[in-house]
């Protein structure tokens, strides 16, 4: 009789380990094929409805007299909803929290570039030949997201319509040496620089001039459940940007105007962004199926 | 001496160019009906025999894509307005995606005739379809596709069609745009006079 107890025992655990098993087969359910590019989608949400990966791979950003060249290459990734009457979509962040991956671009001519060393305060000067005798010259800059994903606002039909904002993306620019420390940035949470970005036309005010974007070369994938765009370009030149904080650590009073002065005017007209990307947006539901489909 | 051989010289290149004027003239073609020029209007309408628009990689056809077209000859050039152009059946090769709503937009389009290499052709300007695809899988599902542009098809006097596709939209210099690209469209229509001159064969030179 105890035997018996201890078999069914055995038996029941063995069926418990194989239900764990399975449970945790399903929750290792993968995307495949083009899918793949969708994982951090939040595509079990059903009120995602397509979701959207796109790779900026060049470009360049002007900020002022600043002009950082895009060589590395930053990826936006989420979903976003149902068509809004006011023609936008919600948006909704990546699964793994990076929704606008961090990469660090190379500010041409480094800290020289943005605070020459002539005719600065002598505690300045000494810093940075301190900086340059130990070869932490190079200045990057990264692009951040200021707002949370959900401030994030895509229309499809803009952007597929070539016409109006396509990407409306709320964005700081984080300036990184370990001379400027770890608080210097263009942009903040509550004053972001509100980057409208089209596939279309722009009409900056001046000195800016009209600039075209495009949405580039498309094809549908997965039978029209997937659409890549090849050579797509978001651009936008008539934003503006509030002046720079935080520069310099406890130098912060002495070198964030220097970098201000060094930028030059960030008022709309002043500043450009060109995003050149590979778009891929598929609908959430063949994602979802996919996922499904690939215990 | 001089001056009567520069007088020459301004008339041949008058003549020169009245000739030119006069050849471009003449390869702008009419309507004509049992081999007359048409007076006044006619209606021209009929379905499309085969229809379908291409972006790479999804398909769209229309079983009924019917038109009107009222025709004129003006100053000797045939002149048309697409009045109507309602589409009905319209499907996808995908499994995904299926046509919601469909309808031509800004109607009327304006039209006229042209030659090209010795081959009449009608040239519709102002084209505007708006089509709304559906299907929870369908990445265009709920996104507004506008086809838009300008299409050039060569007419066949004997079959009495016009057909449109990529070499006539090429060789045209037109070309029909959606989601900002150069799409394909194919379509042949039949081209039968329904008025005045129901019945009676129509051609265009």
């Amino acid at each position: 009789m105890q035997k018996h107890r201890t078999r069914v025992g055995v038996v029941a655990l063995a069926a418990l380990a194989l239900a764990a098993l399975g449970l945790a087969g399903s929750a290792q359910a993968k995307l495949v094929g083009n899918y793949t590019k969708f994982a951090q989608c939040p595509y079990e949400n059903t009120e995602v409805k397509k979701c959207i990966y796109s790779t900026t791979n060049s470009g360049e950003v002007v900020l002022g007299k600043k002009v950082v060249p895009i060589e590395k290459a930053v990826v936006l990734q989420g979903g976003y909803g149902a068509i809004q009457e006011n023609n936008f979509s919600k948006f909704y962040g990546a699964s793994n929290g990076i929704t606008l991956s961090k990469a660090q671009q190379n500010v041409p001519g480094g800290l020289l570039g943005i605070i020459p060393e002539a005719s600065q305060p002598a505690l300045v000067k000494a810093l940075i030949k301190f900086f340059f005798e130990n070869k932490l010259t190079g200045v990057n800059s990264t692009l951040e997201l200021a707002k949370p994903a959900t401030a994030i606002r895509v229309s499809e039909n803009n952007l597929s319509g070539e016409n109006g904002i396509a990407l409306e993306l709320p964005v700081r620019v984080h300036l990184e040496n370990p001379f400027l420390g770890k608080s210097c940035f263009v942009g903040s949470e509550s004053s972001p620089i509100l980057w409208q970005l089209t596939t279309g036309t722009t009409a900056p005010p001046g000195p800016n001039k009209a600039i075209t974007g495009t949405l580039g070369e498309i094809e549908f994938l997965e039978e029209g459940r997937i659409l890549e765009a090849k050579g797509t370009k978001l651009v936008d030149n008539a934003w503006s940007a509030p002046k720079a904080a935080g520069c310099g650590g406890i130098l912060s009073f002495l070198v964030t105007p220097i970098i201000n002065a060094q930028l030059g005017s960030t008022t709309a007209g002043n500043n450009t962004a060109i995003l050149n990307n590979t778009l891929f947006v598929g609908s959430a539901a063949a994602v979802r199926k996919n996922n499904t489909e690939n215990p | 001496m001089r001056t009567k051989a520069a007088a020459i010289g301004a008339l041949a290149a008058l003549a020169v160019l009245c000739a030119m004027f006069a050849s471009s003239a003449s390869a702008a073609p009419a309507w004509k009906f049992e081999t007359k020029s048409l007076e006044g209007t006619e209606v021209v309408l009929g379905g499309a025999i085969e229809s379908s628009m291409t972006v790479p990689g999804l398909t769209t056809k229309c079983e009924d894509f019917l038109y009107k077209l009222t025709v004129e000859n003006s100053a000797g050039t045939g002149k048309g307005s697409l009045t109507e152009m309602p589409l009905y059946n319209c499907t996808t090769n995908s499994t995904a995606c299926t046509v919601g709503k469909i309808g031509a937009e800004k109607l009327p389009w304006a039209s006229h005739l042209t030659t090209v290499s010795t081959t009449p052709y009608i040239i519709i300007e102002g084209v505007k379809v708006a089509i709304y695809y559906e299907g929870e899988e369908c990445v265009l599902g709920e996104t507004l596709v506008t086809v838009a542009g300008s299409a050039g098809g060569s007419i066949d006097n004997t079959k009495e069609t016009a057909t449109f596709n990529s070499s006539t939209l090429s060789a045209s210099k037109t070309e029909l745009k959606a989601l900002g690209q150069k799409i394909e469209w194919n379509g042949l229509f039949p081209t039968e006079a329904f008025q005045w001159h129901r019945e009676q064969a129509l051609s265009v030179s």
